[in-house]
């Protein structure tokens, strides 16, 4: 069975999916040029949009059938414009814990997360003097830290150099593999794609891929 | 006491040099907004009028027909204006913000005239000033809350549609919108609560001191109009913002913003 199935997908006319099959447990890369919905078919997957025609089935089933805040704590998506709080490292895994009415997770785990990804910073510095990369990356290690079946990454590395963005995929990999989750990564860096991907997925302008 | 003195035409006329005052300054100052000074004046000048004649019509002619068509015409007016003044509202938001302000106006219209004053609510001189200020001050919160809430939810985007993705409720995104807004829209309310009798006396007391009442009767009016202006500031903006949230999202918890 596979993890998700796309069948006829179109978005509000201006996108048309191929029909795309994700397996489960594996890391998937989602290329293609800006505008040929990568960020869109993440949001399908999560169920923060729907399509306008066709179908997504995960893990077997019509996605509608799911509950839509169930299945976004099974499927997390990490944006790309990552928000964090204007407070330390400590008090934002409190806050989004906060959020998903979790209790407060202790400093040992907040810190094998942050150490996952590459984000081994003072866990009381405040995160509004930070730079992009970082806040980045310590988002990540909150999404992470929820311990999702599935998480799906859009352009992760966006704010990383090559080195640490192959770092911080190498890590976050093996922690899913590890951990028997599903990891899906919308990447423009082919670099990246070609070292970690198992399966790869291209996304094209309009036509069929 | 003595009954108010009345203004003759002319020196009534003489009010309007105040506002050569703001024209000179605005003038000087290159404020651009002449064009609205203009308008806003002439606007007061004729409704003001055309409501001292309308009234002296309907004291003259009491009928539970024209107050109660006066208080509709009030509520319908001050729905438009909040409306209006905020664009982009969904149709179901527009409705809820509409029967908000309709639902709580009238209700504490009812309360204050009925109990509190404690006359017939067709009672045209009770009832239509009274509606008058209830109705304002309750579309000026009204007015500013939405505000507040559409600027928050504009700059916390971001913010809503990360946490949309990390699985959380729409409920729980969105409340902390509404209670920011709301508190905005009540702060200048209960502010100028603050204030009152020492650096204002507030306009109905004024008049009604004006006119020869007693400062004391005066001021049990004006105590309870500031009680129930707070009161229908509160609920209306409450309602709206409250009933209205839940118009932003579907039953997939899809935001639309």
């Amino acid at each position: 069975m596979y993890l998700f199935e796309l069948e006829n997908v179109e978005y509000l006319d201006v996108i048309k999916y191929p029909n795309i099959k994700v397996n489960k447990g594996i890391t998937t890369f989602i290329c293609g040029d800006s505008g040929t919905g990568k960020s869109t078919l993440l949001n399908l997957l999560n169920t923060a949009k729907s399509p306008t025609k066709g179908t997504v089935f995960y893990l077997g089933r019509m996605i509608d059938e799911y509950d839509t805040i169930e299945h976004r704590k099974q499927v997390i998506l990490v944006n790309q414009s990552v928000y964090l709080f204007d407070m330390t490292v400590r008090e934002n895994f409190y806050e989004f814990y906060k959020y998903r009415d979790l209790d407060k997770p202790d400093d040992n785990t907040i810190h094998k997360y942050l150490k996952l990804c590459i984000a081994d910073f003072n866990m009381d510095a405040l995160c509004q003097n930070m730079s992009g990369g970082e806040r980045q990356r310590i988002f990540l290690a909150i999404c992470l830290s929820f311990m999702p079946k599935v998480i799906l990454l859009d352009e992760p590395t966006s704010a990383l150099d090559e080195k640490n963005a192959g770092n911080l995929i190498s890590n976050v990999k093996k922690f899913c593999q590890e951990n028997s989750m599903t990891l899906i990564i919308v990447s423009h860096s082919k670099q990246l794609a070609k070292q970690y991907a198992d399966d790869c997925i291209e996304l094209r302008n309009g036509a069929d891929a | 006491m003595n009954t108010i003195v009345k203004m003759n035409i002319w020196q009534f006329l003489l009010v309007y040099i105040l506002l050569i005052i703001v024209l000179i300054i605005m003038r000087r100052r290159r404020i651009n907004q002449i064009k609205l000074l203009f308008i806003a004046s002439i606007r007061m000048t004729v409704q003001l009028v055309l409501a001292g004649l309308v009234l002296t019509y309907i004291f003259e002619n009491p009928h539970p027909f024209f107050t109660v068509s006066y208080i509709i015409a009030m509520i319908g007016f001050a729905i438009y204006t909040v409306l209006s003044r905020n664009k982009g509202l969904n149709r179901q938001f527009k409705i809820v913000v509409g029967v908000s302000l309709a639902v709580t106006g009238l209700s504490v219209i009812i309360f204050f005239i009925l109990a509190v004053v404690g006359v017939n609510i067709f009672n045209a001189q009770y009832t239509i000033p009274i509606s008058g200020m209830i109705m304002g001050n309750a579309m000026t919160g009204v007015s500013l809350g939405l505000k507040t809430f559409n600027e928050n939810i504009r700059t916390g985007r971001n913010k809503i549609e990360v946490l949309v993705n990390l699985g959380v409720t729409p409920d729980k995104i969105l409340t902390p919108f509404v209670n920011t807004a709301l508190e905005t829209a009540i702060l200048p309310t209960l502010n100028s609560m603050l204030g009152m009798g020492i650096i204002s006396l507030p306009g109905m007391m004024t008049g009604q001191i004006l006119s020869g009442t007693l400062p004391m009767t005066a001021i049990l009016y004006q105590i309870s109009i500031i009680i129930a202006i707070s009161a229908v500031t509160c609920m209306a903006v409450f309602c709206s913002l409250y009933f209205g949230y839940k118009t932003l999202y579907n039953k997939k918890n899809q935001m639309h913003i």
